[in-house]
């Protein structure tokens, strides 16, 4: 809903479209200045943190994928390495491999989904995917095919799509067989053709020219392009262990929303997530993803956030291309799982969401019950810069009409891919009686 | 835009089984798939978009879930879907602009998004089984456990009526 006039003007959207959960955003302009911004969050909140709480810490994985139906991998993955750093255990390397292999599946179709359903409809004046679909179904066709290849992946690695139920702290319950994973190079091959026709498509759209300058984080492993692991680092210089992040990276809450919004040092915002993500490890991408890039113009990192739909792009030819290398190299683990025994210690790890940065972090007692959780999702990591975004774009974008100013702005969220529900776990309580 | 339309019956059964009746679904259709072997399981299903690639011009979709529609607790309900008529179809009153949170593009979406690419399924059959239990846990409560005979032979039903027809 829009109304009020040029000067003085309020721009809602109740309810935006084509984000994951219930939110909303609200701008203010009063004598042509920008007062407030403010995106919403009403999601009923989720009290998985308590609910964790007394819980066996074997549970975790499983509890917290109810978290989102998207990332339930990375719920799945930051959980595991969280019980295993409090445990002390080091995971076998083909153990490693086949959850990175998974995780991979789990980018491709959320990647997938977020280009082509969610996202491109922006940019070719589509109000959703059915009005995509009329005008270029060669284009979604190819996009529902690369979600399939990736909940196929899911499906070989983690027993179903979504969900995955073969997980567990330690490894896994089952180790799929060696003709199994083979079964999936032919369409991970034809998986990394069509996402680098994605990157060609998308990065013909034609994009606002704006520039932002964010404080960027994101985990840095060794070795690779950070999915399954790593220790946050961020564009200024911070380079922190899990732990020490988690110490850093402060949660505040706010009246409006029932997520937290995070900040450094509860001064800083910041941004994880593709940007980021390429921002800090492009030169770690495999040449095929890097090349592109830079077909596609990205060169160094990106500071323009609707371009975020190629940097996704991007993420999905190395996603393709890193999980045919693990299903070529794949060696079955010799054990499904390593045994983990419990102790009195607080475990703390991140795994990139195909959103950005998730950690976690988990208190055990000596019977290994969960006696504190803490889960940090990229969206209220993200908030306060999707805010900043936003502010940006109104002011920026003050001679256009309320409806085109309002598309703008549900664009500029968009751009970051926000998934509400797992932003959403917690609120304070108060009950007053008389 | 024509499409060919398989002889094939596509059976979906949506839910979870960690929140007690919503697992309803995915039990009707694997009971119900086992007495007919030529039709084709593809359930458990927690995105209708997932019904994407699977459903393509299949003869008849039969989606089992449950429902919380304010009838009483095990009422099995049939709703045949107007697939020809998608413009009109309002099954879940879901208009364009909301087509699409992550996981909320619903049954009328992913119909209408399967007509625009030629893919929709020639019939499409609701089997709704009215729940009790939503919160987290397993096992079906005592009403909707014993509605799920009623449940099986429904499907099945509608899946010989498909091969008489095929």
């Amino acid at each position: 809903m829009t109304h009020g006039a040029r000067t003085n003007r309020t721009i809602s959207a109740e309810g935006i479209s084509r984000v994951e959960g219930e939110g909303s955003l609200r701008v203010r302009v009063q004598d042509g200045q920008v007062i407030d911004v403010a995106l919403d969050i009403f999601e009923p909140p989720r009290y998985f943190e308590a609910l964790l709480v007394g819980r066996h810490f074997s549970e975790a994985p499983d509890i917290t994928a109810r978290i989102c139906g998207i990332c339930p991998v990375a719920y799945q993955m930051s959980a595991c390495l969280a019980m295993e750093d409090a445990c002390d255990v080091v995971i076998d390397e083909r153990i490693a491999a086949l959850r990175r292999l998974l995780y991979c599946g789990e980018w491709i179709q959320s990647h997938a989904l977020h280009i082509y359903l969610l996202h491109a409809p922006d940019f070719l004046g589509c109000a959703d995917a059915v009005a995509l679909a009329e005008l270029d179904p060669a284009s979604v066709t190819r996009g529902l095919e690369l979600k399939r290849t990736g909940n196929l992946v899911m499906r070989t690695v983690g027993g179903r799509a979504v969900h995955p139920v073969n997980v567990r702290v330690g490894g896994f319950y089952r180790v799929p067989d060696v003709a199994s994973i083979n079964a999936l190079a032919e369409p991970l091959r034809n998986a990394r053709d069509a996402a680098l026709r994605t990157v060609e498509w998308v990065s013909g759209f034609e994009f606002p020219d704006v520039t932002n300058e964010y404080r960027f984080v994101a985990l840095d492993q060794p070795g690779g392009y950070a999915i399954d692991g790593g220790n946050p680092a961020s564009s200024d210089g911070l380079a922190l262990s899990p732990a020490q992040f988690a110490e850093i990276a402060v949660e505040e809450h706010v009246a409006r929303s029932t997520a937290l919004q995070a900040t450094l040092g509860g001064v800083h915002r910041y941004l994880t997530g593709p940007l980021a993500r390429f921002a800090l490890n492009a030169e770690r991408l495999p040449a095929i993803a890097r090349e592109a890039a830079s077909a596609a113009g990205l060169e160094g990192p990106c500071g323009n956030p609707f371009r975020s739909i190629v940097v996704r792009a991007v993420e999905l030819v190395f996603a393709c291309d890193e999980a045919l290398r693990l299903v070529e190299q794949y060696e079955p683990p010799n054990q499904p799982a390593v045994e983990v025994i419990a102790r009195r210690a607080t475990g703390t790890a991140a795994t990139e969401a195909p959103r950005g940065l998730l950690l976690h972090q988990y208190d055990l007692d000596d019977e290994g019950i969960i006696r504190r959780a803490r889960i940090m999702p990229p969206t209220s990591q993200n908030q306060l810069s999707i805010e900043d975004d936003l502010r940006r774009v109104v002011e920026s974008g003050l001679a256009l009409d309320d409806d085109e100013l309002q598309w703008r702005c549900e664009q500029a969220v968009r751009n970051h891919d926000p998934c509400i529900s797992c932003a959403a776990h917690f609120l304070d309580l108060t009950v007053e009686r008389s | 835009m024509s499409a060919t339309y398989a002889n094939k019956v596509v059976v979906a059964g949506f839910g979870s089984e960690y929140r007690h009746d919503d697992g309803v679904g995915p039990i009707v259709a694997e009971r119900a798939v086992a007495e007919m072997p030529l039709s084709n399981n593809v359930g458990p299903l927690s995105d209708p978009l997932d019904l994407l690639g699977v459903w393509n011009n299949a003869e008849l979709v039969i989606v089992v879930d449950a429902v919380n529609s304010g009838a009483p607790v095990g009422t099995v309900q049939m709703l045949e879907v107007d697939v020809g008529g998608v413009s009109e179809f309002e099954f879940d009153a879901e208009p364009v602009a909301s087509l699409s949170s992550t996981h909320g593009i619903g049954l009328a979406g992913v119909l209408r998004l399967a007509r625009a690419l030629g893919q929709a399924p020639r019939r499409l059959v609701v089997v709704g089984i009215e729940g009790e239990r939503f919160d987290l846990g397993t096992g079906l409560s005592e009403l909707v456990e014993s509605a799920t005979n009623q449940a099986v032979r429904e499907v099945v039903n509608l899946i010989k009526e498909a091969e008489r027809c095929a």
